[in-house]
């Protein structure tokens, strides 16, 4: 583990509002000082754990554990209700499917859109395209709409993106397990050789892609961290809990 | 929750707008560009709309003040009293179409606020532009109509950019307000749909203040859409620039509506994320 972490997480809780009726929303910005219109549902409790340089944390749980609202707290997308986080350097999430793509436009439009959010300058999209056109390796579809991609290659031209984003910090949710072996097997390369000089946090049901791939594995359990450490030793455990149930 | 990030000295609140607009400037100018695309992709004529709406518009405008109602130009010539709702449409039209639309833009967007990393108040700067694009390509159109109808162009023509610029930062503030609070209820968007038309009206679109007896007329100056529309024909059309103290008013005005809805904006933008 390097010295300076990259990602600092220290106690992060989210506790999510629920109203009975969407209005109830509205009504809690207008009277909120007096009334009180949801009940909370804390779907992450008091998390801890650094990430260093050139670590490969990966992260384990069942569905609704909270990995997803952990790397959107990260990533900044949504504010956690308690505890603070550090994160040092740019981030380049591949959250979930077809993250922000517009399936009007085409592979291409969407690919510089992704680009400019992540903060790519026109002159350093312009310089790159041809890369990610490369990188992703979707044929001559990355000039078709969006919307007549397959799963497996939304995800292409997600990575792809990320891949030239200059970014410090790789976050991958579960993001992969869609793309055929070519396309992981190109990945897991990616992400080996961008661990050299990056962070790399993934989540994923694939277990033995995480025992190969990490230098370290989180088990998220109902929002708490239930353990920590060496791939292998975790991932037994949490084998042997799932198996359990 | 400890603050990670510096906390803002209160002068530089004040431009911490443009600031914000500034860094993700990549981002406004490449989803503007897409709004560009999709707009007329697929059409035959293309861009070729943003001319010829205008322009039609105008034409029918010309006709229909020609053969009817010359009374309500009010000593005026019938191009002049058309030229002068045409420029009243225009202003309308942008702050109109915005304020219809502002309430749903976070749920046509729901895609990038929720997956991507993707600063979400830049979606009022990318519609802004957007709508005064579109303006101004319909205000060129009306000054070649002028030119070609042989009106005359007055020297404080140069003075629009001037009204322009505080008008979008009046509407940006109204259009962040709108998509906050159309973040948290849908209802919004109905009661924007029932209150515009009736705000026309209170707007001089087609009369102007000084036809209607003073003391209404002052209440109605409280309508900044208005304010706008009179100065914007003053330089435009008359070549009058505008009373100095009015015009610093109304940037003063526009600037605090800005500066609200931003703010506005800013803090339940968190909580956006998981309501939407």
């Amino acid at each position: 583990m390097s010295s300076e972490p990259v990602i600092r997480c220290m106690g992060v809780g989210k506790a999510f509002q629920l109203y009975r009726h969407q209005n109830d929303q509205l009504k809690q910005i207008l009277f909120g000082l007096w009334k009180k219109f949801y009940h909370e549902k804390w779907v992450l409790n008091d998390v801890s754990f650094n990430v260093g340089k050139g670590e490969r944390v990966g992260i384990v749980g069942r569905n609704g554990a909270g990995k997803t609202t952990l790397l959107q707290i990260l990533c900044g997308i949504t504010a956690p209700t308690k505890g603070a986080f550090a994160v040092t350097g740019r981030i380049a999430p591949i959250l979930a499917l077809g993250s922000g793509f517009d399936g009007l436009l085409t592979g291409r439009e969407n690919a510089r859109i992704g680009a400019a959010i992540l903060g790519l300058s026109r002159r350093q999209v312009d310089a790159r395209i041809e890369r990610i056109k490369e990188f992703a390796d979707v044929g001559s579809s990355f000039e078709q709409p969006m919307r007549t991609y397959s799963s497996g290659m939304i995800a292409r031209v997600a990575f792809a993106i990320c891949a030239y984003a200059d970014a410090d910090i790789l976050v991958v949710d579960e993001a992969l397990s869609v793309g055929d072996e070519v396309f992981q097997k190109k990945c897991e390369f990616y992400i080996a050789d961008f661990a050299k000089n990056g962070a790399i946090l993934l989540v994923s049901h694939d277990l033995n892609f995480l025992e190969t791939l990490c230098d370290r594995v989180l088990w998220l359990d109902n929002g708490v961290v239930r353990k920590a450490g060496d791939p292998a030793t975790v991932i037994a455990h949490y084998r042997e809990a799932m198996l359990a149930n | 929750m400890i603050r990670l990030s510096p906390v803002s000295a209160p002068l530089t609140a004040y431009v911490e707008p443009f600031e914000r607009a500034w860094r993700h400037r990549e981002l406004i100018r490449a989803v503007a560009r897409r709004e560009f695309i999709s707009r007329f992709r697929g059409s035959m004529l293309g861009p070729l709309w943003a001319v010829l709406s205008p322009l039609v518009m105008l034409l029918a405008y010309t006709v229909l003040f020609s053969i009817t109602l010359p009374q309500l130009a009010a000593g005026k010539s019938v191009a002049e009293y058309a030229s002068g709702i045409f420029v009243g449409l225009i202003l309308f039209t942008l702050f109109s179409e915005l304020a219809y639309r502002a309430p749903m833009l976070l749920h046509e967007h729901v895609n990038f606020v929720k997956k991507s990393i993707f600063p979400s108040e830049t979606i009022a700067w990318t519609s802004v532009i957007r709508a005064f694009t579109y303006g101004g390509i319909s205000f060129a159109v009306f000054i070649v109509f002028r030119l070609a109808t042989g009106g005359p162009l007055p020297w404080t023509l140069l003075f629009t950019p001037f009204l322009a610029i505080p008008y979008a930062l009046f509407i940006l503030g109204v259009v962040w307000f709108l998509m906050a609070l159309g973040a948290f209820t849908r209802d919004v968007a109905h009661v924007m749909a029932s209150i515009v038309p009736i705000l026309m009206f209170a707007t001089p679109v087609f009369y102007r203040l000084d036809q209607l007896p003073p003391n209404i007329a002052f209440w109605l100056r409280l309508n900044l859409v208005g304010d706008y529309i009179e100065m914007f024909r003053g330089v435009a059309l008359d070549g009058q620039l505008p009373n100095l103290f009015a015009y610093v008013a109304v940037v003063a005005l526009s600037y605090a509506v800005f500066l609200f809805g931003y703010r506005f904006f800013m803090r339940y933008k968190s909580v956006i994320v998981d309501v939407i």
